[in-house]
């Protein structure tokens, strides 16, 4: 069992004061080390806002987000994001844009090879020096994993970060990110709807519903790496977690019902 | 000019001519059209020196013609007169620009971030913006000691507005996830303004500051006109009340000329800073 390095306890969250229920209710989370956790719901759930509460770009009403032990008061370098936009900088090349962490760092000098090795990696060794609007939506987001990556990041916050791509790309970035997830330890945790997504990729999913936003279940897919999608056990998993969606549906209908009568 | 250039040499020299321009390369066929536009603007002038010489009631001005015009202007590269001219008509255009940029870029930058600020400036600086500049002279002349300073504060108040308004428009288009991403990669503030907002609205900044070149340059002539004994403004009047009608065609050639290269070079500057790839 590995030791987990972020923590939530007790966190409660209004967007503004006159919310009925809060846009997240008494969350309690730990999420393990070195392993990649999904958090799936649908839209309105607060998956992002938690994210987003990890990364130091929201504080939360009530209750505290640590990472390895300290509350986070700011956002880091060392617990980078992905959004679902690459938002990368069309004034700078490729190579540019995926060093910029390093740069604001002042250490571009130092691991200048670093950014190098990264974009071999995520497989745009021939369009360094190229503007970035000219590459395809997905070598765009790929530039995205490598300026998240060159700041040697302990943790990587992926926000739907492949919901925008063809299906092509999608599928082999999500099992690129997975195997990068292992093979340099980083703990990720992934927001989706994408519940094929969330078995082709986590160690653990957790599901969450809305209104209010709060955990309802989670599921380990125990499954190896590379993960084969044509699999029995893959398909098992998958049918299983869109049964848990509905029976959560389900309970929200009766409880809808029970209000109105 | 497909068409053009399937036509047989026997066609005739117009046809000649098309097919041999549908032959050329872009640019060479863009060269050859703004010569011709020159050359036409050339050949009307030409034709108004003449009518202008041939009618007994205007024949005093004929030299406004082409002719004395280059006669004169020669005259003046020659004596070296005319780069005095130019560099104090210069020297107040860029002070007063340097003026409307320190001022116009921060006031963009507010306008163009701040929602409320942009509400509360926008009826004034609209009002204010279609004020002729000219129209500050008696309050520019009370205000200042010299002449100098005072077509300075003229100029001043002529780029300003260009500038906070493209200032402004960049500063508006700017993607707020830019920011979450610079922060979420440890940017400070000094980063942030140098590294993404810098870039982001440059090509706006020279935008506007091309448009206030414009109307620096268009209202630096006639504040010229006004006290001060030096730059082409005043030039223009000297030669008017001494009767050096081909001295003044000259001024007026070389007004355009600095324009044009002014223009040029801003053009150039929103170029090397814009960002979009066709």
């Amino acid at each position: 069992m590995s030791a987990s390095n972020i923590w939530i306890s007790d966190l409660t969250h209004y967007y503004n004061k006159k919310q009925k229920s809060p846009t997240l209710d008494n969350i309690n989370l730990s999420i393990p080390k070195g392993q990649l956790t999904a958090l799936i719901g649908r839209s309105g759930c607060g998956k992002s806002t938690l994210l987003q509460m990890m990364a130091g770009l929201l504080f939360p009403s009530d209750g505290a987000v640590r990472i390895n032990g300290q509350t986070i008061v700011k956002p880091s370098a060392k617990w980078n994001m992905m959004f679902q936009k690459p938002s990368l900088y069309p004034w700078m090349t490729v190579r540019e844009n995926a060093a910029l962490g390093l740069v604001f760092a002042g250490t571009y000098k130092e691991k200048a090879d670093r950014v190098e090795e990264l974009l071999d990696m995520v497989g745009l060794k021939e369009h360094k020096d190229k503007n970035v609007q000219q590459l395809s939506g997905g070598q765009q987001q790929r530039v995205a994993l490598a300026r998240s990556l060159a700041t040697e990041p302990e943790i990587l916050l992926l926000d739907e970060p492949f919901s925008a791509l063809d299906a092509f790309t999608r599928t082999a970035l999500q099992t690129e990110v997975a195997q990068i997830c292992h093979d340099q330890n980083i703990t990720m945790v992934l927001v989706t709807h994408d519940i094929e997504e969330a078995v082709a990729m986590a160690d653990k999913v957790i599901i969450m519903s809305h209104n209010p936003g709060k955990i309802v279940g989670e599921k380990d897919i125990p499954l190896h790496y590379p993960r084969d999608r044509s699999s029995k056990d893959f398909a098992t998993l998958k049918e299983e977690l869109f049964a848990e969606f509905e029976k959560i549906d389900l309970e929200k209908q009766r409880e809808l019902e029970a209000m109105a009568s | 000019m497909t068409t053009a250039a399937t036509i047989t040499p026997k066609a005739g020299w117009f046809a000649n001519a098309m097919s041999g321009y549908g032959k050329m390369p872009l640019w060479m066929q863009s060269a050859t059209n703004a010569t011709l536009g020159m050359t036409i603007l050339l050949v009307l002038w030409w034709i108004g020196g003449l009518l202008i010489a041939s009618n007994p009631d205007t024949e005093a001005f004929a030299n406004f013609a082409p002719g004395p015009t280059l006669v004169s202007l020669w005259h003046l590269i020659e004596s070296g007169t005319l780069w005095e001219t130019i560099y104090s008509s210069l020297y107040r255009i860029i002070i007063g620009l340097f003026w409307g940029i320190v001022i116009g870029v921060p006031v963009g930058v507010l306008v163009g971030y701040f929602l409320n600020f942009r509400q509360v400036a926008n009826m004034p600086f609209q009002f204010l913006r279609m004020i002729s500049p000219l129209a500050w002279m008696p309050i520019a002349v009370l205000a200042f000691e010299t002449w100098d300073q005072a077509i300075i504060f003229l100029l001043a108040m002529a780029t300003v507005w260009p500038i906070i308004f493209g200032t402004a428009h960049g500063v508006q288009r700017i993607d707020p996830n830019w920011f979450r991403v610079a922060k979420n990669l440890g940017a400070d503030g000094y980063q942030m303004l140098r590294r993404v907002i810098m870039p982001a609205i440059a090509q706006d900044v020279f935008a506007g500051i091309r448009l206030a070149i414009g109307v620096a340059w268009v209202v630096l002539v006639p504040a010229e006109y006004l006290g001060v004994t030096s730059g082409l403004g005043y030039a223009i009047n000297d030669a008017r009340d001494t009767l050096d009608y081909d001295k003044l065609a000259a001024i007026v050639v070389v007004i355009g000329v600095i324009g044009y290269l002014l223009d040029f070079i801003a053009m150039k500057l929103i170029k090397r800073y814009s960002w979009h790839v066709e």
